[in-house]
C-alpha cells in the first residue's frame, strides 16, 4: 500500500523537477529542482533497497557535483539571458521530434523482460551489505572496467588541468613588460625637468 | 632595537604545532583565573580623585555664581571647541568681564581636561560623575545654571566643602610651581607634584636629560 | 503503533538535543567568558543560566525581515534546509546499544550526505539574500565544504577499514569497549585529519571564514533576523554535536566507558560529545582565523595527502597482519 504510493510520489515529483529544471527562468532555481530530483531519486534507491546507491547518489550528485554547477553559476553571474539561435528550424519540429521519442519509448517498454538472475540475489546481498557486496565484485568480478573507468576519469582530470594552466607567452607579456618600462625611463626623464 | 617577531622554530617544534599548543595552554590556564570585570550595575567602579567627568563650574562660596572671569583661555585651548562663551563690559568696571553665557557641549568634549588645567582660577571642573544621560543633544548642551547645578549636586554627593576641595586635574602638571598663578598652586597629595607627579613619557625623559 | 513509537522517541530526542543546543550557546559564552578573564552572561537567572531562554524568546518574537530584493523561496528556504540536514543526521546516531532511530548499515555515508546538504542551506542563503557579504560568505563556504567534505570521507575511511563496517553501532562494537581498543591509537593521522576538517565543516573558528565578523559583517547570514537567524545558530550548533558525535563513535569508542551507568547507557557518549564541544570553544577562545588561500592549501596540499597515506597504511597493515 505505502510502496505505490510512495513510488508515484516521487515518479511525479522527478518529472516535475525535471520539467522545472528546464522551464525556470532562473538558472540557481533550475539547480535547485534538480537537487530535489536527485534526492528523490534517491528515494527510488531506497525503495529497491539500494542504501549504498542512495546515500552516493546524494553525496556525489547532490553534495558535490551540483554545488560545483552552482559555484560556476554564481562566478558567471549572468544578468541576462543569453539567446542563441535554436538547433532545430521550427518550434513544433522539435516538439514532434520528443513525442515520437516518448511513443518510441512507450512501445518499447512492454517488451522489457527481468534480468538473468546474477550471483547475487537480493537476499545475498541485504545479508552480506550493499557496500560488502558491491565491493567484492566491483574488486574482482569487475576490476578491469572499474580501472578502466579510473583510467578515464584520470585523462579527464589532467586535460582539464592542461585546458586551464596559463601557457606562459612570451610575445605579449614581453610588450607589456618594454611599456612599464618606457613610462619608467619617461618618468625618470620627466623629473628633472 | 631589533623586533623580532617570529622565533625561530626548529623543524620538530613546527611538526608538533608548539606555538599552538602554547596558545592553547594560555587560554586553558586563563579559565582558571578570577574574572577582572566589574558586574557593573551591582558593582560600582571605584573613581579616583582626578577623573575626569561631567563638567561643572564652580561655585564662590562668596558670590554664589561662577569664578569665570571670562579669560578664554580654555575655549581657546578646548581641542574639540565645545566651549562657548560670551561676555560683556560694563562702563565703570574698567576691565572687568561679565559672562552673559557658557556653554560647554558634552557630546563634543573629548574629556582631555585642558580647561580644567589651563583656567587661571580654578573655575571649570571635570567631576568624578560619569553616569549621565538624556534623551535631547539639548540637554547635554549644558548652560551655566546647569554647569553650576552639577557642581553643587556633585559636592553634595561628596560630602565636602569648598575650602577643603582641590581637584589634581586643576593642576598643570610636569610644570615648575613658581610662576603659575595662585589658584594653581594646591595643596595636592604628592603623587600629583614635585618629583613623584604622574607623568607623561616625554615629561619623564626631559626630567632626565636635565639631571644629567 | 510502532509508526507512533519512533515518532515518540524522535520528538524526544529532537527536543532533548534543541535543549542541549540551547545550553551549549550558554557553554560556550561562559567558557569563552572565562578564557578572557571576564564572566559572561550574568543578568538572567543565578549567574545566567536562564540566559538561552531569555535570547530564545527574544529572538522567536523579533520582527522577520525579508530583504526587499531577496530571492524570497530561497531566503525563507535557506535556514530550514540547514537545520533539518543537521538534525536529519541525529538519527543514525547510536547513543547507547540499541538507543538509536536508525540503525542503517551506511550510517557514516548517510552523516556525510547531509553535512553535504547542509552546506546548501549556506550557499542558498548567500545567494538569496541579495547582498555582497552574505554572497562572499556563501561562496566561501561552498568551496569549503567541498574541500573538507574530500578529507573528512577519506580520513574516516581507516576506521572503515579497520572496523568493516559503515554501521555506526557495528564500529563502536569494533572497539571492543577497552581503552586500548579505541580507534584513536592506531589512526591517530586520520584523527588528525578528521578533527581540523570537523572544524572546518561546522564552520568554526580558526576556519570560520564564511561568517567573518570582521570582512563579511556576518557571512551569509548577514540579512537574517529573528527567528530565521535563530535557525541558523541552531543548525550550527546541531552541526557541531552531531561531528562531536562522529569523532567519539569513531575514534574515542562511543557509549562505551570505564563501568556501565545503570538508567542512562548514554552518559559516557555524552561526555565525549561535550569534551569535544569543548574543545571547539577552546579553539575559538584562542586560535585566529586562517586567511583564504591558507585554508585551500591546507586542505589539499596537507589533509587529502595524509588521508590518503593513512588509508594505503591501514590498508596494508590490515592485510599484512
Amino acid at each position: 500500500m505505502f510502496i505505490p504510493i510512495y513510488f508515484w510520489y516521487s515518479a511525479f515529483v522527478i518529472v516535475l523537477c525535471g520539467i522545472l529544471a528546464i522551464s525556470l527562468r532562473n538558472p540557481v532555481h533550475s539547480v535547485l529542482a534538480v537537487l530535489v530530483l536527485f534526492f528523490h531519486l534517491a528515494g527510488l534507491y531506497l525503495l529497491l533497497q539500494a542504501e549504498f546507491l542512495a546515500a552516493v547518489q546524494i553525496i556525489v550528485y547532490a553534495g558535490a557535483i551540483l554545488v560545483l554547477y552552482l559555484f560556476v553559476l554564481f562566478l558567471v553571474n549572468l544578468k541576462e539571458e543569453l539567446k542563441i539561435s535554436a538547433f532545430v528550424p521550427g518550434v513544433w519540429l522539435g516538439r514532434g521530434i520528443a513525442a515520437g521519442l516518448f511513443v518510441m519509448l512507450m512501445w518499447v517498454l512492454p517488451s522489457f523482460t527481468a534480468g538473468m538472475k546474477g550471483s547475487w540475489p537480493s537476499i545475498a546481498v541485504s545479508q552480506a551489505g550493499h557496500t560488502k557486496a558491491l565491493g567484492a565484485e566491483l574488486f574482482t568480478q569487475y576490476l578491469v572496467p572499474f580501472e578502466i573507468a579510473g583510467l578515464i576519469l584520470l585523462v579527464a582530470l589532467i586535460g582539464g588541468l592542461v585546458l586551464a594552466a596559463r601557457v606562459a607567452q612570451p610575445g605579449p607579456s614581453r610588450h607589456i613588460t618594454d611599456n612599464v618600462e618606457q613610462t619608467e625611463t619617461l618618468r625618470q626623464t620627466e623629473k628633472p625637468s | 632595537m631589533q623586533i623580532q617577531y617570529k622565533k625561530k622554530r626548529n623543524l620538530l617544534q613546527n611538526l608538533l604545532l608548539i606555538e599552538m599548543a602554547q596558545g592553547m595552554w594560555l587560554t586553558l590556564r586563563r579559565l582558571f583565573t578570577k574574572p577582572i570585570t566589574l558586574q557593573y550595575p551591582h558593582e560600582m567602579p571605584k573613581v579616583q580623585r582626578g577623573f575626569r567627568g561631567q563638567h561643572a563650574l564652580v561655585r564662590d562660596p562668596e558670590t554664589s555664581t561662577t569664578k569665570c572671569i571670562g579669560c578664554m583661555k580654555c575655549a581657546m585651548v578646548c581641542p574639540s571647541r565645545c566651549i562657548r562663551i560670551r561676555i560683556h563690559k560694563e562702563p565703570g568696571h574698567g576691565n572687568r568681564r561679565f559672562i552673559d553665557e557658557y556653554h560647554i557641549d558634552a557630546l563634543r568634549c573629548v574629556y582631555c581636561g585642558y580647561c580644567a588645567e589651563v583656567c587661571p582660577v580654578n573655575a571649570i571642573i571635570l567631576t568624578e560623575v560619569f553616569a549621565y544621560s538624556a534623551k535631547t543633544r539639548q540637554e547635554l548642551n549644558f548652560d551655566m545654571p546647569q554647569l553650576l547645578g552639577n557642581w553643587d549636586s556633585y559636592l553634595a554627593g561628596q560630602g565636602e566643602l569648598l575650602k577643603e576641595y582641590a581637584n589634581p586635574t586643576w593642576r598643570p602638571r610636569g610644570l615648575p610651581e613658581g610662576p603659575m598663578p595662585v589658584g594653581k598652586r594646591l595643596p595636592v597629595s604628592d603623587e600629583w607634584k614635585g618629583k613623584d607627579q604622574v607623568v607623561g613619557r616625554l615629561w619623564r625623559q626631559s626630567v632626565q636629560e636635565q639631571n644629567r | 503503533m510502532q509508526v507512533l513509537l519512533l515518532l515518540f522517541y524522535i520528538v524526544i530526542l529532537f527536543t532533548v538535543v534543541m535543549l542541549h543546543v540551547a545550553y551549549a550557546t550558554y557553554f560556550e559564552r561562559k567558557i569563552i567568558g572565562h578564557m578572557q578573564v571576564r564572566m559572561g552572561p550574568m543578568e538572567v537567572g543565578w549567574h545566567g543560566l536562564l540566559q538561552p531562554i531569555a535570547d530564545g524568546i527574544k529572538s522567536f518574537f523579533k520582527e522577520d525581515i525579508i530583504p526587499e530584493n531577496a530571492d524570497a523561496l530561497g531566503f525563507r528556504l535557506a535556514p530550514v534546509v540547514s537545520l533539518t540536514a543537521m538534525v536529519g543526521a541525529l538519527a543514525v546516531l547510536p547513543f547507547a546499544p540499541g538507543w538509536v532511530l536508525a540503525d542503517i548499515d551506511i550510517g557514516l555515508l548517510f552523516i556525510f550526505a547531509m553535512s553535504g546538504l547542509a552546506s546548501y542551506g549556506v550557499i542558498l542563503a548567500g545567494w538569496a539574500s541579495n547582498s555582497k557579504y552574505s554572497f562572499l560568505g556563501g561562496l566561501r563556504s561552498m568551496a569549503q565544504v567541498i574541500s573538507y567534505e574530500i578529507a573528512m570521507g577519506l580520513s574516516l575511511v581507516g576506521v572503515m577499514l579497520l572496523s568493516g563496517s559503515l554501521n555506526l553501532s557495528t564500529i563502536v562494537e569494533a572497539q571492543g569497549g577497552s581503552f586500548g581498543g579505541m580507534y584513536i591509537f592506531p589512526q591517530i593521522i586520520a584523527f588528525g585529519v578528521f578533527f581540523v576538517a570537523m572544524l572546518a565543516e561546522t564552520n568554526r573558528v580558526p576556519f570560520d571564514l564564511p561568517e567573518a565578523e570582521t570582512e563579511l559583517v556576518s557571512g551569509y547570514s548577514t540579512e537574517y533576523s529573528g527567528m530565521r537567524y535563530a535557525i541558523f545558530f541552531m543548525a550550527e550548533y546541531v552541526g557541531m554535536m552531531v561531528m562531536s558525535a562522529l569523532g567519539a563513535i569513531c575514534f574515542f569508542g562511543g557509549w562505551s566507558g570505564p563501568f556501565a551507568v545503570p538508567l542512562f547507557p548514554a552518559l559516557w557518549l555524552v561526555l565525549k560529545i561535550y569534551a569535544f564541544m569543548f574543545v571547539f570553544i577552546w579553539i575559538r577562545a584562542t586560535m585566529p582565523r586562517y586567511r583564504y588561500d591558507q585554508l585551500m592549501e591546507l586542505g589539499w596540499k596537507w589533509l587529502i595527502p595524509l588521508a590518503l597515506a593513512n588509508i594505503v597504511i591501514t590498508a596494508v597493515c590490515k592485510a599484512l597482519f
